[in-house]
């Protein structure tokens, strides 16, 4: 094996394994947090893009169209440097909160489409006959279009969630200490490229295995009852 | 105020205008080689090649499961340490290279799905004309999958263009790298200077964005449902 040391020396790795696994936590809360608060702004986004007021939805467009055409480090400075200019409780935020902020703001619109595309693809005979039976808005939405509306958007949820967890990796730039700062760190005090970068491209691609697993299971899993019921 | 920042921003748009045609260059760049690369690889993948399918499809795992950021440093700093003497690049060519070949693994995935959406009897029909495997995707096949492809390569631009400020990281001069420039010119106007460049790509994405959705308005109409 120590032909292998030349290339790769896993020792260095062992040394900082403290420090990855630091790192690799703070990329799964990060994720996570974000993932949860951009679910509930992306429901939020969705049913604000299916509505008839305008008032309420042409801002929303505006804030879609926004996050889907400039880039995420951008947005990310602007919540970095823009949050606590407007938000006066944000000057003593820790980098992680801000990181999440902006994780959340970007995913959401994504989210939404997502959600949006669920909801308009319950066949139209399932809303007209929970208004045949006297349900209102909320009821229709509760019972009947949001229930299969998350079999439908399931998969792409989770793509989406494996998109947001390669994110993170841009709050290195606010020094947030999430993985790929872990292999900065190592490069800087050591100088081994391959240590740094090759560990914590493995490990960001073992997350996406798990993902990719997942994203598999749910679909043979919602394969089988009868979601796909003919309207 | 206004005038302040009318003031900011004209001495400052000529330098962010080098920025952007850097910007510009970079994403264009990327999206021709990255076509051209995964163009064949989407192809051969298509027509199940043994062991280079395989072969590929780790290629399009390895580079759609891990961040843009870590590729980029495994191509700024892992490949010029490898001591082989044609990939000791600088930060310019490395930046090139990490972003066609990130969207090479994108382009791929469109081009292998377009080619399988186009109908078994297309192929079918062709053979029974007696064309060979190359006449029948040349004449037959890829015409019709072209036209399927253009709605999802229009967000891959999209895409490539907001993945082009992360090359700032590694000191190319794009817009958002000249954005950082600037700051030190004007520190105090961070929050302005970041609206602006938001602004520089918003400009430049939001009419590809409204291309792609019209595109697949053409390709494949949309349902619409009413709630209320």
């Amino acid at each position: 094996m120590t032909w292998l040391l030349d290339y790769y020396n896993y020792r260095i790795v062992a040394q900082y394994l403290g420090r990855f696994a630091e790192g690799l936590s703070n990329t799964l809360t990060a994720a996570g947090v974000s993932l949860v608060l951009s679910l509930l702004l992306g429901t939020f986004v969705a049913l604000a893009l299916l509505s008839n007021r305008m008032g309420l939805r042409k801002p929303v467009e505006g804030y879609v169209a926004f996050i889907r055409a400039t880039p995420l480090l951008v947005q990310i400075y602007l919540v970095y440097y823009g949050l606590p200019a407007l938000l006066p409780f944000a000057k003593s935020w820790n980098d992680m909160y801000f990181g999440i902020a902006a994780l959340t703001l970007n995913s959401a619109p994504y989210m939404g489409e997502i959600i949006r595309a669920g909801i308009e693809s319950i066949p139209r005979g399932q809303i007209e006959g929970a208004k045949a039976v006297g349900m209102n808005y909320g009821q229709r939405m509760r019972y009947v279009v949001l229930p299969q509306a998350f079999a439908n958007t399931l998969p792409p949820l989770i793509g989406q969630t494996a998109v947001l967890i390669k994110d993170t990796s841009l709050l290195s730039i606010i020094t947030v200490f999430e993985f790929t700062s872990a292999g900065i760190l190592l490069n800087s005090e050591r100088v081994r490229p391959n240590e740094s970068f090759l560990t914590i491209a493995l490990g960001y691609l073992l997350i996406y295995l798990v993902i990719l697993l997942l994203s598999r299971g749910v679909k043979q899993w919602l394969a089988g009852p009868a979601w796909n019921a003919q309207g | 105020m206004i005038e302040r920042y009318w003031s900011i921003t004209s001495s400052l748009l000529p330098f962010l205008w080098k920025g952007f045609l850097e910007t510009l260059y970079v994403s264009l760049v990327a999206i021709v080689a990255g076509s051209l690369i995964g163009a064949v690889i989407g192809l051969v993948r298509s027509q199940r090649v043994p062991l280079l399918t395989g072969l590929f499809g780790l290629y399009i795992h390895a580079l759609r499961g891990t961040p843009f950021l870590v590729q980029l440093y495994v191509f700024y700093f892992v490949l010029p340490n490898t001591g082989i003497s044609w990939l000791s690049w600088d930060s310019r060519t490395a930046a090139f290279v990490a972003l066609s070949v990130y969207t090479s693994s994108y382009v791929a995935e469109i081009v292998k799905a377009a080619i399988e959406a186009v109908p078994r009897g297309q192929s079918e029909a062709a053979t029974a004309l007696g064309m060979t495997r190359l006449q029948r995707l040349w004449y037959v096949v890829i015409p019709q999958a072209l036209k399927l492809t253009v709605p999802p390569m229009s967000g891959v631009y999209v895409m490539i263009i907001k993945s082009t400020a992360i090359l700032s990281v590694v000191g190319i001069s794009e817009l958002t790298r000249q954005g950082e420039v600037s700051i030190l010119r004007f520190p105090r106007d961070v929050l302005f200077i970041y609206g602006l460049i938001a602004f520089i790509y918003f400009l430049y994405c939001y009419p590809v964005l409204r291309f792609a959705r019209w595109a697949e308005r053409r390709v494949g109409a949309a349902r619409t449902v009413d709630l209320d």
